[in-house]
């Protein structure tokens, strides 16, 4: 026991000086922050400058252009001086088809980006506005919808004033203030959520999902490096003439575990501290913070010992890529589906992913943060299936390791592996 | 008592038997070697008395242990794949490997300055050990063996790479053992490092024990019966001798051949008488002819 502590002491000690370890610790907050902060600018914010673009208009109503032109259009055009919509009106003659073919060849030689033909009775509710496009850029999609945005407005306005309804009124009666409170367990605990408590909401089951996800693939690139470091360096068969390959491997797991916990739990403390100081309420319970650790330790040592199996039989990290495909995939179903795995916490796929070994840690994780009620059998069931599967795995990654470790040259075939494991 | 004990071991590797039905038992207190040419099964043998590879059969006793695990904390084993933690300093590497092998810190902080200074690497304790040349990491390597101050010491290769100035320190090292009641084990190729500092050897070639036995007795018993002679005087007459059947004259050196049962003082005896003799040596031949003769002719048989 006092060489595994030691092994796993070395190996907390020399994994947290390196580089790598380092940059990831500071990294990774930083690019999730910075990926959240600029998904939300630019999902709110207007884009960077672009060259105008041209679109004409075939109004059949006679009634629509002109609103649009010096209305929505120019006020559009006033407030982004970098992002000009340039509007011309192609008028139509005594045949309405051939103005249209006009404009549909108009699109193709790449004069218009985009032409519109407005029925005759758009105003009276019937009839529709055509939009036609020739071969969209994919990045001018969300121009089209403000291109269509600003001209029903336009529509919209001739419509209330057919009606005899003031623009100003009909605004001011559509909107409505809301204001959010959530109540605390004492009546002066009330707080107002601002937009951002909901996101945040959705968010926090994600992120200690991510959590898990980060602490348990990030440390595993540490032990593959660490294990094809002995390997390479030569340094294996002077340990193991001191410890078995067992205790070598078992304190290289233990040592990256620890490393592991405390890096989650830097992450995790920062992004509290952080929530709480954009004035976010995130509420964590004690019950969940007890899962996480437990659900974490056991999908760390499930994990690593794949890991410590793979990087036991590679000689390069190269080599050890290929093996780490498969694995890696297995990680990323959960990142995939956390959306539906967090509206439906109790649904079919949320419950069938929870009893995949693999994933049990990040989905249990996801559910539970998500607030949902899960019996507590469940969730000792799911705990039973790492429970089994660890050990099974360990005790399988200990035989290849053991082989593994002092093989060099050609990376065995899966059929070899297969014989070490029925050796004794 | 035996330090090592090996039954009938057998170890493969696919179709090539790489150890085949070795018995050694190696005596405590002594300096023995494992000689044999390359690919002859040492390394494999060492491994498997390290229980890092296991035997395909037959049985291992470690220090009067049948679990060699249990035995580990006892033995210094040097592997012939040298490597540190190359971004460790000297002085960790060497206390972290003295932990696991079951050392106490206090003992270590008053071991490694020791071991450091015996190997001659103190001014380098807080250098990385990437900073050393060669032949220093291979004095590290040799104390991070001895860092236990083990019961055995099983050496694979110890002096390959090393310059004779540190070839010495460690032959030192190794002879000081001795003289404490340890034993040590190693392996090597070249014939004269074993023939100076072995009290037994063993032998192997294609994983077959050609030869094991006291160093002594193997010279005994492949004393060739050649005399080599320098001597004053008119020397014709020695041909002529009874005992004689060959002689081949080098300037004034002679080698004389014996017959089967002759008796090397008769000749001495009846050389005084008419000569003045400078010089005269029963030759003993060298682990070296042995080996060559040995080696050479099993190959033989094999082809």
């Amino acid at each position: 026991m006092r060489k595994i502590l030691k092994i796993a002491q070395r190996e907390f000690a020399e994994t947290v000086k390196t580089k790598t370890f380092i940059l990831g610790l500071v990294m990774v907050p930083f690019i999730i922050g910075g990926i959240i902060f600029f998904t939300s600018r630019i999902s709110q914010g207007k884009g960077g400058p672009r060259p105008p673009i041209n679109v004409a208009v075939t109004d059949l109503s006679s009634e629509i252009f002109a609103e649009a032109k010096n209305g929505s259009f120019y006020n559009y055009n006033k407030s982004n001086p970098d992002r000009q919509i340039l509007i011309h009106e192609l008028r139509a003659g005594e045949d309405p088809n051939a103005i249209e073919n006009e404009g549909r060849n108009q699109l193709r030689q790449g004069r218009l980006d985009v032409y519109m033909l407005v029925d005759k009775e758009i105003l009276r509710g019937s009839g529709e506005i055509h939009v036609y496009t020739y071969k969209p850029k994919p990045s001018n999609v969300d121009l089209l919808w403000t291109v269509e945005n600003l001209f029903r407005n336009a529509v919209v306005n001739q419509r209330y004033k057919l009606q005899n309804l003031s623009a100003e009124l009909m605004d001011k009666l559509r909107n409505v203030a809301i204001e959010r409170v959530e109540i605390g367990s004492g009546d002066r605990e009330d707080r107002v959520q601002s937009e951002g408590d909901r996101a945040a909401k959705m968010m926090v089951p994600f992120f200690f999902m991510y959590l898990i996800f980060m602490g348990i693939v990030g440390m595993g690139q540490h032990l593959i490096s660490s294990v094809i470091e002995e390997k390479g360096s030569r340094v294996i068969e002077v340990l193991l003439s001191a410890v078995s390959p067992f205790q070598l491997m078992a304190g290289k797991i233990a040592g990256l575990a620890g490393i592991g916990l405390t890096v989650v739990s830097l992450w995790a403390g920062a992004a509290y501290i952080a929530a709480r100081w954009q004035g976010l309420s995130v509420e964590i319970t004690g019950e969940l913070m007890l899962y996480f650790v437990v659900y974490y330790i056991l999908g760390f040592l499930l994990f690593s010992s794949l890991l410590a199996g793979v990087g036991s039989i590679c000689n390069t990290i190269k080599e050890t890529q290929g093996l780490m495909m498969p694995i890696m995939m297995v990680f990323i179903i959960p990142l995939l589906a956390w959306f539906k795995l967090v509206q439906d916490p109790n649904g079919t796929l949320a419950r069938v992913l929870s009893f995949v070994p693999p994933m049990t840690p990040m989905v249990m994780i996801l559910r539970l943060a998500a607030g949902s009620e899960i019996w507590i059998g469940e969730i000792l069931a799911s705990i039973a299936v790492l429970g089994i599967t660890v050990p099974a795995a360990m005790w399988a990654a200990a035989k290849i390791f053991r082989t593994g470790i002092l093989m060099y040259g050609k990376r065995p075939g899966l059929r070899e592996v297969g014989r070490w494991l029925k050796s004794s | 008592m035996d330090a090592v004990v090996l039954n009938s071991v057998n170890k493969f590797f696919g179709e090539v038997r790489a150890v085949d039905n070795l018995s050694i038992r190696v005596p405590a207190g002594s300096i023995y070697g494992f000689l044999g040419p390359n690919g002859a099964g040492k390394t494999t043998t060492l491994r498997m008395i390290m229980n890092i590879i296991r035997p395909d059969s037959g049985d291992i006793e470690l220090l009067g242990d049948r679990s060699i695990d249990r035995a580990k904390s006892r033995v210094g084993y040097m592997p012939e794949e040298r490597g540190l933690y190359r971004k460790m300093t000297v002085a960790k590497v060497l206390a972290y490997f003295g932990a696991i092998k079951g050392v106490s810190n206090a003992e270590l902080a008053e071991r490694v300055p020791r071991w450091l200074e015996r190997v001659e690497l103190s001014d380098w304790a807080d250098k990385k050990v990437e900073e050393l040349s060669r032949g220093m990491h291979q004095k590290l390597q040799f104390a991070v063996t001895a860092i236990n101050e083990p019961e055995l010491m099983i050496l694979d290769e110890p002096f390959s790479g090393l310059d004779p100035i540190n070839t010495d320190l460690l032959k030192n090292i190794i002879v000081e053992m001795r003289r404490e009641g340890k034993t040590v084990i190693f392996s090597t190729h070249v014939m004269h490092e074993a023939e100076k500092l072995c009290d037994s050897i063993l032998l192997i070639n294609k994983g077959r024990a050609i030869l094991n036995d006291k160093l002594a007795q193997i010279k005994s018993r492949y004393k060739s019966n050649a005399v080599c002679l320098e001597a004053e005087g008119d020397t014709d007459f020695i041909e002529r001798l009874p005992m004689v059947t060959a002689v081949q004259s080098e300037n004034n050196r002679l080698e004389i051949t014996l017959s089967e049962n002759a008796d090397a003082q008769e000749l001495l005896k009846a050389l005084v008488e008419r000569v003045r003799v400078q010089r005269f040596e029963v030759k003993v031949p060298s682990l070296h002819e042995i080996f060559v003769s040995l080696v050479g002719s099993s190959n033989a048989e094999d082809s």
